[in-house]
């Protein structure tokens, strides 16, 4: 049976090939995903562990809040503690580490590195030798207050050598710094693409941290003393406030950070991988559906002469197997290729990922192995049993190949069936918040798909009349046959559509969720942007960085000025649970018009806060209330509400007068400035007073209303792109199955194709019924699709109003375009079949043996 | 060279134009020791207005000659001719062209195409060059063939013998120049058969359209005005108003 099977694959080599290459891509995608990971993952726990060598115990306070994105924010330790430890017996060396914020001002006079989408610009204290990491590679150590050591690619990209004058951006201000050194880190240009700027401990205080204070204190023991042992000791000295933690432990603490940081971006990327095998699984359904229905005959005999149905039937299925085998096995060692791909196709989009070698792991190659060739065998499972069901009698039977049908009536019932479970699934993940929800939507999504496909031979022949009818009235004979062609199997026309369906319907889900995303931004935006002018600032992923208090000063002393609201940000604990706040001289709350309720922005003082008028319902509380609040750098508060206001754009949940802020967070910096024209000046002069003001602080943006949106929503497109990028390999599979189902066809219509020729058919004719038939399955397919991707997309929408996605828009042009696109595609899925076609010799079609 | 040359210099004698000739055609397969020649030197001429059949045993070459004239293979040497035309001289495209305008076909089986109806089918031809063709004719032509009522019925849905009428009319709808028939019976039962030739020679008699009929059915044949025997890729002789035990007793020569 092998040998059969065998002999059947190597005759039909270009049915393995465009077989096997469905899955092929899955395999590489879902490879090559998981080797980027576990690079990027293995360079990053190299990156922790080579950095904190040396440190055998770390001291810092106890007290910590947890971001909501993840990040704990620990408040600042006295100084004084570094030389206690110095002096315990075992302590080698204690080092004071300094952390903050710093951005060097390249030579061109913009700020280097890109903290909003990439990796952090740091600010940190020079380490003392024994603890030392970095590598200098030109000049020294810094040695006063206006020096700074800066890493290699830093350097290059700001343009700087060591003994250069150069400006760094901290708290918001630039200052004139000299470069002492440049570093490389365990021979990288930099830690991970970040950019870091070391100046001395007191430097480090001064710019961006506390004078006084340390973030922690890193320890080095003497030989022979353990690390355990170490922190023992420590423990014993340390006062309230403060914990020690092991080097190891400190190390293996940032890596989980880090991966958890990273697991986001993991499993998104496994998303498409499994899209892509399942587009492939398609495929490869289709391909054997049509392949065992042409082989009929030879199944008949083989029955007839005695196989099995079950030998038939294992026959089809170690077909699926080989090429499982072999399409997985290259699809494995294409997947480095595509890692390296991913890796630049990120860096284009602005994720810089650390350089270095791949990490190719056994746990990559067994998941994407096996994931490759279940997909074939499962896919391939139905065809066999058809193969097997084939009577010997059919041997001597003269067999029509094309099969119709538009689905028997339990087909549809199950196909309803399991399309509603599949959107009730996905309804209750959405709207129902189990805990597991993103799991069960994305199962539901699938049943949705296959539900689909289900009813697909029953919607298609309906499908094919319409799309294919102005094909037949305005292309003539060649419209009129592909149309026809296109219905003649409606199961097959459907099993293709629904390949190029999944990408489709992935596709118009997104566009419609960043359309609505955008629509309901722009809305929130609009009610946001309340004066004329608003600068903003290069804000770090976690919201720290910012703009000295100075710019909003100048900006609020010019004549063409009203007002100048500086916003500032920050966490603080609100009876238990994590909340971000926003602040601003209460004497300017009106340039963003909160829309006070109950009380007034006048009694915001020291101790008390201001709510939104939602969440004040929702808590139960009223002006005079208190709340127990807890801030990083000062602990428990207990604050006053002082004001309900009924706008929380842009004024967030929760506010904090000017006082109350400069009393409880150590940075006094504004993330963005709002700035109202004084009366009977125009827009364009305000303007232009602003950009002058700001020009001597590099990194703050002066925008008007339509810039700011348009910034506020370049994610969204940034997003859009990527995910467009990955989605499009998904659609490539699908146009490989419709390229592959044609061709199938064609040989199987190798007679009618010939009396076509014979009787007047032109080649090019030939070629346009071809064309034509594939433009009508993949319009098909992105219909579908169409259909899927805007149920998804007003489900998620819908699910998410209460998250601010209040506006579901369709953005018809773009969905016009994704048909019209896919129409195209099937012109491009069309030229390799239609080209074997127009070739086809018309003796051999026509002449009967 | 002319027609005119052609007839009187190859065949001595010109009564009547000539629809489709060859002039020493020679179709090689294959080279050396597999070297078989399906045709040998082959100069016939196919006169306007008649029936012609060529006949012969099985690997005679009478398939090939049929599918050189008509323009669906290419002759290794000599010419073969539609009319004036030289289809030596024709690229894919316009022996496509020609196929199309000039010549109808009338094949054993598979001659429709299936996803089209009978009217369809026998309109394709003029589908296929972008014209509607005159209906008048076409109607006639439906009705010689007793199809009136079938008109919207898939192939699937007819019989051999209607499927088989509704290619002889599909080949008389564009009034090719002339039909080639390659074995019209050869699938059909002897009633749809007689039927078939009936309306191949109603079509030379009453329409005055040039047939050229491959057979190797002493009966079929007798339908012809006159017979071409072909053996061994060579012309071994004709037959004019033949009769089905004439061209039996022929046949039988053959075979010694």
């Amino acid at each position: 049976m092998l040998r059969t099977t065998l002999r059947n694959l190597a005759a039909n080599k270009l049915r393995l090939l465009t077989t096997g290459l469905a899955v092929l891509i899955g395999v590489a995608f879902m490879s090559g995903t998981m080797i980027l990971s576990a690079t990027m993952a293995e360079t990053m726990d190299d990156m922790f562990a080579s950095a904190y060598e040396g440190t055998d115990a770390l001291v810092r306070s106890s007290s910590v809040i947890e971001t909501p994105e993840g990040t704990e924010i620990r408040p600042r330790i006295d100084e004084a503690v570094v030389d206690q430890l110095a002096a315990v017996d075992g302590v080698a060396v204690a080092q004071a580490d300094v952390w903050g914020v710093a951005q060097v001002i390249g030579r061109d006079g913009d700020p280097v590195g890109q903290p909003e989408m990439g990796p952090p610009t740091v600010g940190a204290s020079w380490p003392v030798d024994e603890l030392n990491t970095w590598t200098l590679e030109e000049g020294r150590a810094p040695a006063a207050a206006d020096e700074v050591v800066i890493d290699r690619k830093t350097a290059e990209d700001g343009g700087y050598a060591a003994g250069d004058r150069a400006q760094v951006l901290v708290n918001g201000a630039p200052i004139d710094v000299t470069v002492s050194g440049v570093v490389t880190f365990a021979g990288a240009d930099s830690p991970g693409g970040a950019s870091f700027s070391l100046f001395t401990v007191e430097a480090a205080q001064q710019h961006f941290g506390e004078v006084g204070k340390v973030d922690s204190v890193s320890l080095a023991a003497e030989e022979g003393v353990s690390q355990e042992e170490l922190v023992e000791r420590i423990a014993a000295i340390v006062p309230g406030g403060l914990e020690t933690i092991t080097g190891d432990e400190f190390i293996q603490e940032n890596q989980d950070a880090m991966a958890e940081a990273t697991a986001f971006f993991d499993q998104f990327m496994m998303v498409f991988a499994v899209v892509a095998l399942l587009v492939g699984g398609f495929t490869i359904f289709n391909t054997f559906f049509i392949t065992v229905a042409q082989r009929t005959k030879q199944h008949a005999l083989m029955r007839a002469i005695g196989a099995s149905r079950r030998q038939v039937l294992v026959s089809i299925l170690l077909e699926a197997v080989v090429i499982g085998i072999i399409a997985s096995a290259i699809g494995l060692g294409a997947g480095v290729v595509i890692a390296a791909g991913l890796k630049a196709m990120l860096t284009a989009f602005g994720v810089a990922l650390p350089a270095g070698g791949m990490v190719f792991g056994l746990g990559t190659a067994v998941v994407a192995f096996s994931a490759g060739l279940i997909v074939t065998v499962v896919s391939a499972v139905s065809p066999a049993r058809k193969a097997g069901k084939v009577p010997p009698i059919a041997a001597m039977r003269d067999i029509e190949v094309s099969s119709s049908g538009y689905g028997s009536k339990e087909r549809i019932m199950v196909g309803v069936a399991v399309l509603a479970l599949g959107a009730a699934g996905l309804l209750y993940g959405l709207f129902g918040s189990p805990s597991n929800g993103l799991a069960i939507v994305g199962g539901s999504a699938i049943v949705v798909f296959f539900g689909v496909s289900v009813l697909g031979r029953t919607v298609s022949l309906p499908m094919s009349r319409v799309i294919g009818w102005p094909l037949a009235k305005s292309r003539g004979i060649a419209g009129h046959l592909a149309r026809q062609n296109a219905m003649r199997s409606p199961k097959r026309t459907a099993a293709t559509a629904a390949a190029l369906m999944i990408g489709v319907g992935l596709v118009s889900f997104i566009t419609i969720f960043a359309s609505s995303t955008k629509a309901s931004f722009n809305d929130v935006i609009d009610r946001a942007f309340t004066g004329d002018v608003v600068i903003t600032s290069p804000q770090q992923f976690g919201g720290s960085g910012g703009m000295s208090p100075e710019l909003t000063e100048r900006v609020a002393a010019l004549p063409e000025v009203e007002t100048a609201a500086g916003v500032r940000g920050g966490v603080v604990e609100v009876d238990g649970s994590v909340e971000f706040l926003l602040a601003a001289d209460e004497a300017t709350f009106d340039v963003f018009d909160v829309e006070p309720v109950a009380g007034s922005p006048d009694d915001l003082d020291a101790t008390s806060i201001a709510v939104f008028e939602d969440v004040a319902q929702d808590r139960g509380l009223s002006v005079g209330d208190t709340v127990d609040a807890a801030f990083v750098a000062t602990g428990p508060q207990e604050l006053t509400v002082a004001l309900i206001y009924g706008e929380n754009q842009p004024a967030g949940d929760w506010l904090l007068g000017k006082a109350a802020y400069e009393a409880n967070y150590v940075d006094q910096l504004d993330a963005q400035i709002f700035i109202k024209g004084a009366d009977g000046v125009a827009q364009e002069d305000v303007l232009a007073a602003v950009e002058a003001e700001a020009a001597a602080f590099p990194g703050a943006k002066v925008l008007d209303q339509n810039e700011y949106k348009a910034e506020q929503l370049a994610f969204v497109d940034q997003m859009l792109g990527l995910v467009y990028a990955m989605l499009a390999l998904a659609i490539i599979i699908a146009l490989l199955g419709i390229g592959n189902t044609l061709a199938l066809s064609i040989f199987e219509r190798t007679r009618e194709l010939g009396v076509l020729r014979a009787v007047g058919m032109t080649r090019r004719q030939l070629r346009s019924t071809i064309r034509w038939e594939s433009v009508i399955i993949a319009v098909q397919g992105a219909i579908l699709g169409l259909a899927i991707g805007i149920f998804f997309g007003w489900a998620l929408v819908a699910a998410l109003a209460e998250e601010g996605l209040t506006v579901f828009a369709i953005p018809v042009a773009t969905l016009v375009w994704v048909v019209v696109l896919a129409a195209l595609a099937g012109v491009a899925a069309a030229i390799l079949p239609a080209r074997r076609a127009a070739r086809l010799d018309v003796l051999r079609a026509v002449v009967s043996e | 060279m002319t027609i005119t040359d052609r007839s009187t210099s190859d065949r001595g004698v010109a009564e009547v134009p000539l629809a489709a000739s060859t002039v020493h055609a020679s179709k090689v397969y294959g080279k050396d020791a597999t070297e078989v020649r399906a045709l040998d030197d082959v100069t016939v001429g196919f006169e306007t207005g008649r029936f012609t059949a060529i006949m012969g045993p099985s690997g005679s070459g009478k398939s090939t000659l049929l599918h050189c004239i008509a323009g669906l293979d290419t002759l290794t040497s000599g010419s073969a001719y539609i009319g004036e035309t030289d289809l030596s001289t024709l690229d894919d495209n316009h022996l496509t062209v020609l196929r199309r305008d000039q010549v109808g076909f009338v094949f054993q089986a598979f001659n429709l195409v299936p996803t089209l109806t009978a009217d369809e089918n026998v309109t394709l031809p003029l589908a296929l060059a972008g014209r509607k063709g005159d209906r008048d004719w076409i109607d006639e032509v439906v009705r010689t063939v007793g199809l009136e009522d079938r008109l919207d019925h898939r192939p699937s849905e007819l019989s051999g013998g209607q499927q088989q009428r509704v290619a002889v009319a599909r080949a008389l709808a564009s009034k090719p120049r002339i039909i080639f028939a390659d074995e019209p019976t050869g699938n059909l039962d002897s009633r749809s058969g007689s039927d078939v030739l009936q309306f191949l020679r109603a079509a030379v008699d009453d329409f005055g359209q040039t047939i050229v009929m491959v057979t190797h059915d002493p009966v079929a044949s007798s339908y012809a005005d006159r017979i071409v025997f072909l053996g061994d890729g060579k012309v071994v002789d004709e037959m004019v108003q033949p009769t089905a035990e004439r061209v039996l007793d022929r046949m039988k020569q053959f075979g010694d």
